[in-house]
């Protein structure tokens, strides 16, 4: 850790000098980042606790269209409703478009693609599963799982994130009918092997 | 001789020691759902089953409970600066406790072995965001051992964030009325577990100032800061601010009057991974106090001008380690306060047969739940000390006690606790039988604890 920020004078520590990156961004955005956002997503949506997604290279576009959801109470899984409900209550619509600008323009975190199960999981990554109907998922996560703007970013996120997803939307507990079409005969192993080749914990 | 003396003061400890303990323990800890209405966060955000904190809710508490997602009255000054932010719902909360209380064998002869306590703390909360950087936990409380209404625990918080070069900033001042009810962590006294005791329940003749002999009768102001949600520094002073009662300068005279300020500090340190977070720290406080009462209820009353007094330096170490997801929420805290007493006043007076006394109290408690819903306790204590048969009054002379907490709880909706206690002791004031000289043994005050705990 870098000690040298101890001995800035206090009135110097404006925000803005450690945020000179986030060029485009306005000053508000920032703010609600560093104080709210980041206690549970962490420093740039780098979460620590699999209980909150990554952020950090999120897809803009399916950012603002979880905050919106959120907001009007359209996405109901357990979590959605216990913590996004309320954080998102109050976003007004430019707020929503600068904290996805944000967080979209974030260093991703790599996959480690290293667990036992992950040649499996690239296997139906790639391929899908034709006789559990689940289709590859690259064809609309991409070629790396980086997501676009019709499908978010799922690779180097938390592995217990991914796993609840995948079972919120296979119960349906996750409002998403392409998802629970993909994943409503997955297997709990086939989500353990796909999980294990896209996360990073 | 001095047997005869205890035999014939028996009866009085008992009853200082109740009074005592009624004096010493903090209003229950608490989980406030106005925080939930403010934030639009569900309990789980904040605690993992109330009053337990998560690290977000260690967050929330650092940042001056000023989160807030709902609608709101604003005003601005002509340069576009904030004047005024108030939320649109007072942030005003309920709280009810009912329990029965059972115990191995009555106190004494004019007593029942059993007590139904309805309620046995009833409070009402102001908590929630004061204005942008302003917050406060401001709990007052019916008791009905005491049979009144008065201040509980009151944490009145100014905090802001800064970045620096990268690294998250919370700084803020706490103004509050009990040692440790500021901390984040449940390994400090005023939100250790257990959460809950029985009101009536015997407790051993001393402990450490800082275990709450302190709470509601004292003012402290502390800065603090809290850095990546992971190293927290904190330092301040308390003065004596007794409720219901006259305070040094208007000439009456009064007991255990905190001499100029008593400082406070913490320090600790969090590591966050995965579900995981584990904390260890220490805190202290030293105390002067004017005109001391003793544990064995003898006082002194002098001018408070020139009022004697005895020095108590409390030094703890605390530990708080937890594992939470979905399924399992485990949170095992364990503490460690030593406390060095001069009690120069006691012992001119006579009141004490040592110049210098210590006491040591050890912790460790354990609790799981199954997805919020069912939860078991595990808590181990030992309370060990010098021998001082005049300044603590019990038969012996000794503090030495050993006991354990088994609690089972549900939570049938995430603002409403059911729980099953029962307390067993070991050893009670230096012996594990008839430690008072009248025959009572130790485990005649083990006690078994029901109660209903509902907040809204």
């Amino acid at each position: 850790m870098k000690r040298k920020w101890m001995i800035v004078p206090l009135l110097s520590l404006a925000a803005g000098s450690a945020f000179a990156q986030d060029k485009g961004v306005a000053p508000a955005t920032i703010h609600k980042v560093t104080t709210v956002c980041q206690n549970c997503h962490g420093a740039r949506g780098d979460s620590v606790s699999g209980t909150f997604p990554r952020l950090n290279g999120q897809q803009a576009k399916y950012i603002a269209a979880q905050l919106k959801n959120f907001r009007e109470h359209s996405r109901s899984d357990p979590h959605a409703m216990a913590y996004m409900w309320g954080m998102a209550a109050e976003l007004d619509d430019a707020m929503v478009a600068d904290l996805a600008k944000y967080y979209a323009s974030q260093k991703p975190t790599e996959p480690q693609t290293g667990g036992a199960l992950a040649a499996k999981g690239k296997e139906i990554f790639l391929n899908g599963v034709e006789a559990d109907h689940v289709p590859p998922c690259q064809a609309c996560h991409g070629d790396h799982g980086e997501g676009s703007d019709d499908a978010p970013r799922i690779a180097g996120q938390h592995a217990d994130y991914l796993k609840h997803q995948l079972e919120a939307f296979r119960a349906r507990l996750r409002e998403n009918e392409v998802m629970h079409a993909n994943t409503k005969d997955m297997t709990d192993q086939e989500i353990e092997a796909v999980v294990s080749y896209l996360a990073n914990d | 001789m001095l047997e005869s003396f205890f035999r014939t003061i028996a009866p009085r400890h008992v009853a200082i020691a109740v009074l005592l303990t009624a004096l010493a323990l903090p209003g229950a800890a608490n989980a406030v759902p106005s925080f939930a209405r403010q934030t639009g966060l569900a309990c789980e955000a904040c605690h993992t089953v109330f009053p337990q904190l998560t690290p977000f809710g260690r967050a929330f508490k650092a940042s001056g409970y000023t989160l807030f997602n709902t609608r709101k009255v604003s005003d601005i000054d002509l340069l576009k600066q904030s004047t005024l932010s108030l939320s649109d719902l007072p942030p005003i909360s309920l709280m009810l406790i009912g329990s029965e209380s059972m115990a191995a064998k009555a106190n004494d002869a004019g007593s029942s072995k059993n007590s139904t306590d309805f309620p046995q703390q009833l409070s009402i909360f102001y908590a929630g965001r004061i204005s942008d950087n302003l917050g406060a936990y401001v709990q007052a409380t019916y008791d009905d051992q005491s049979g009144s209404f008065g201040m509980d625990n009151t944490d009145i918080r100014f905090a802001d964030v800064v970045q620096l070069e990268g690294h998250n900033v919370v700084y803020g001042l706490t103004l509050n009325n009990n040692p440790t009810v500021q901390d984040l962590w449940n390994s400090t006294p005023a939100w250790g577990q257990p959460f809950l005791t029985s009101a009536v329940m015997q407790t051993p003749v001393v402990s450490p100032q800082i275990e709450g002999a302190m709470a509601q009768v004292a003012a402290g102001l502390d800065a603090y800061t809290f850095i990546d949600q992971s190293i927290y520094v904190e330092a301040g002073v308390y003065r004596s601010a007794l409720q219901g009662a006259s305070v040094a300068n208007n000439g009456n005279l009064n007991n255990n009057i905190i001499s100029g300020v008593a400082p406070y500090w913490r320090l600790a340190y969090e590591n966050d991974w995965g579900k995981n977070s584990w904390e260890f720290g220490t805190f202290g406080l030293d105390a002067s106090l004017e005109n001391p009462t003793t544990p064995a209820g003898n006082a002194l009353n002098l001018s408070l001008q020139n009022a004697p007094t005895d020095r108590f330096l409390d030094i703890g170490l605390d530990t708080q380690y937890q594992y939470i997801d979905d399924d399992t929420q485990l949170t095992v805290t364990g503490r460690w306060t030593h406390e060095n007493q001069h009690l120069d006043a006691s012992f001119a007076a006579m009141n004490a047969d040592n110049t210098s006394n210590s006491i040591d109290l050890e912790s460790l408690v354990g609790s799981y739940y199954w997805h919020r819903k069912l939860g078991a306790t595990i808590g181990f204590f030992n309370l060990s000390g010098s021998t001082d048969a005049t300044y603590l009054g019990s038969a012996n002379g000794s503090p030495n006690s050993t006991w354990a907490n088994f609690e089972v709880d549900y939570v049938p909706w995430l603002n409403v606790k059911l729980g099953l206690q029962y307390t067993a002791y070991f050893k009670f004031d230096g012996a594990t039988s008839n430690y008072d000289g009248a025959g009572r043994n130790a485990s005649d005050n083990n006690m078994l604890f029901a109660y209903l705990w509902i907040a809204y």
